[in-house]
């Protein structure tokens, strides 16, 4: 029974640190950005080079992190795609004319700067990086 | 080439991604965005010789790419940007740099954009991204459809797009749309040039004015997109017949092509469709005779990641051409020269971000060496074809 117990015990504690990874990565945008709120798919397309707005209107320009875990979180959550596959995807629309890469970032400060400072910016970072001055998206 | 060779450029390309990253500097108060790819690839067959190489000796490795682009965003909606590429395949390209692509790109809506300049033509799924090898499982892309040989014949027009997308109500999903026309100058080192020199006919210029669309249904079912591609054409061919002094020229009465496709892409699983019938009624020789070709290709993948480093795929790609016209005086070609069914299988082994390889296996039964190029060239056998071919492709690339 205790076995059974301790099994349960670390199926649950697992399941709760899981849930905590997934909330470490907030997504950021500029504070002329009319929304508060944006669907996982439409992040997607914004991520990905398959939207040019926002839902509800405006230029939109997406900040990436370069690379850790806050990018490897923000691809597994809400792209579906590692950070080959997905950078893949983006030069391929380059290759081909259709966009020019977003801005590659090294540090979740960085990426908030980039955010305040231009109209129609959006990124992710980190729940503990300092974002003062920016809207923080409630993604449905 | 010798294998020794070959090994050392393909490890020379995996060192080169190592260092190369993308690159900017300021133009004014711009930033211009510097992008490259670059591949060299080595094919080995059993029996015949296939897309111009040598390769069914030792193999050969004569299969180098390389691209070099800049952009740069001069305000939110509109931006410039080109592109220059140069290949050798066999008898192909011949090192001879093309500007890829060149233009300007103004998109004030979401549905609304205009592109101006030099453009990739949007055909299909993969015309306009063809030559990105990084992005693709297959080391070749399924040459009932994508032809390497023929390249240069879709790969874009100077003139000018239409494009947008929309979100449908109702939860319907998005379209999007391509509506295109300009003029279409191929170069002169690709497969269809290269094959009327076997009949000692020597092209100086081919090309005209085309135009077309694409209309593509991102679906409701998640990862399901399905689309429709027109091309029409109107093609001159000029050049010289037999010797430098007796002119040549053919011409385009009929000249069209129709693409259905569909993917679907479930996480780490991708699968892709598509059919493309190419019809071109030509007026050969100066107008002496008619000649009709009618290909229809069509192929079926799928690939799958199976982690970080490895991507497995599959296809079957189903080749077929009818040729008619008063140009064959009767000749009744056997089955093996109308047809190639090809079954392939791939690995793809990521190296880092930058840099990947890729092996592949052929096994092609039919060689469709009839009247219209599709990889095979009697220039490259002249003992002529055996029915089935067996090739090994090995690819290697960067992208940076």
């Amino acid at each position: 029974m205790k076995r059974y117990l301790f099994a349960l015990f670390v199926i649950l504690g697992s399941l709760i640190l899981v849930a905590q990874a997934q909330a470490q990565v907030i997504v950021i945008a500029n504070s002329s950005v009319k929304t508060s709120e944006i669907s996982k798919a439409d992040l997607r397309d914004v991520f990905t080079g398959n939207a040019v707005s926002f839902p509800g209107g405006g230029s939109v320009a997406p900040a990436l992190l370069k690379a850790g875990a806050v990018h490897e979180e923000f691809l597994r959550t809400y792209i579906g795609k590692n950070d080959t596959t997905f950078r893949a995807g983006w030069r391929s629309l380059v290759f081909s004319g259709q966009v020019i890469m977003p801005k590659s970032l090294d540090s979740d400060t960085a990426v908030v700067d980039f955010v305040v400072h231009n109209n129609g910016a959006i990124g992710y970072i980190g729940k503990a990086t300092a974002h003062e001055g920016v809207k923080v998206l409630t993604v449905r | 080439m010798s294998i020794r060779r070959n090994l050392s450029v393909i490890l020379t390309v995996l060192a080169i991604s190592v260092t190369l990253y993308a690159q900017e500097f300021k133009l004014g108060s711009r930033e211009v965005q510097v992008h490259g790819f670059g591949t060299q690839g080595f094919i080995h067959t059993d029996d015949n010789n296939w897309l111009t190489m040598n390769t069914s000796n030792a193999g050969s490795g004569a299969f180098t790419d390389f691209g070099l682009n800049m952009g740069m965003q001069i305000r939110p909606k509109l931006r410039i940007g080109g592109q220059f590429y140069d290949r050798k395949l066999g008898k192909l390209g011949n090192w001879e740099p093309l500007m890829d692509w060149a233009m300007l790109d103004y998109h004030p809506r979401p549905w609304l954009g205009f592109r101006v300049g030099k453009v990739k033509t949007v055909l299909g799924l993969f015309t306009d991204t063809q030559d990105m090898d990084f992005a693709n499982t297959f080391a070749l892309l399924p040459q009932s459809v994508y032809p390497i040989d023929l390249r240069d014949a879709t790969i874009a027009h100077e003139g000018g797009d239409i494009y947008g997308k929309e979100k449908l109500p109702h939860h319907l999903g998005s379209v999007a749309y391509t509506a295109y026309g300009g003029r279409r100058a191929d170069n002169m080192h690709s497969g269809y040039p290269y094959l009327l020199s076997s009949f000692a006919i020597y092209l100086t210029s081919y090309g005209g004015p085309v135009y077309g669309g694409d209309f593509r249904w991102n679906t409701p079912v998640s990862g399901l997109t399905v689309g429709i591609s027109r091309l029409n054409e109107r093609i001159t061919g000029k050049g010289t017949v037999g010797g430098p002094v007796v002119p040549y020229q053919e011409y385009s009465k009929q000249d069209w092509t129709n693409q259905y496709y569909g993917k679907y892409a479930k996480d780490k699983f991708h699968a892709e469709s598509e059919y493309k019938r190419y019809l071109r009624n030509q007026s050969i020789f100066n107008d002496a005779f008619g000649l009709e070709t009618d290909v229809r290709g069509w192929y079926v993948s799928g690939d799958y990641r199976e982690n970080n480093w490895l991507e497995t795929g599959a296809y079957y790609s189903h080749y077929r051409i009818s040729p008619t016209g008063s140009m064959l005086f009767g000749t009744i070609y056997p089955d093996a020269q109308l047809r190639d069914y090809d079954k392939v299988v791939t690995a793809k082994f990521t190296v880092n971000k930058y840099a990947y390889f890729k092996v592949e296996g052929h096994f092609m039964d039919g060689n469709a060496s009839a009247q219209y190029p599709d990889g095979f060239y009697s220039n490259v056998n002249p003992k002529g074809f055996a029915n089935n071919t067996k090739a090994l492709v090995i690819r290697t690339g960067f992208s940076f």
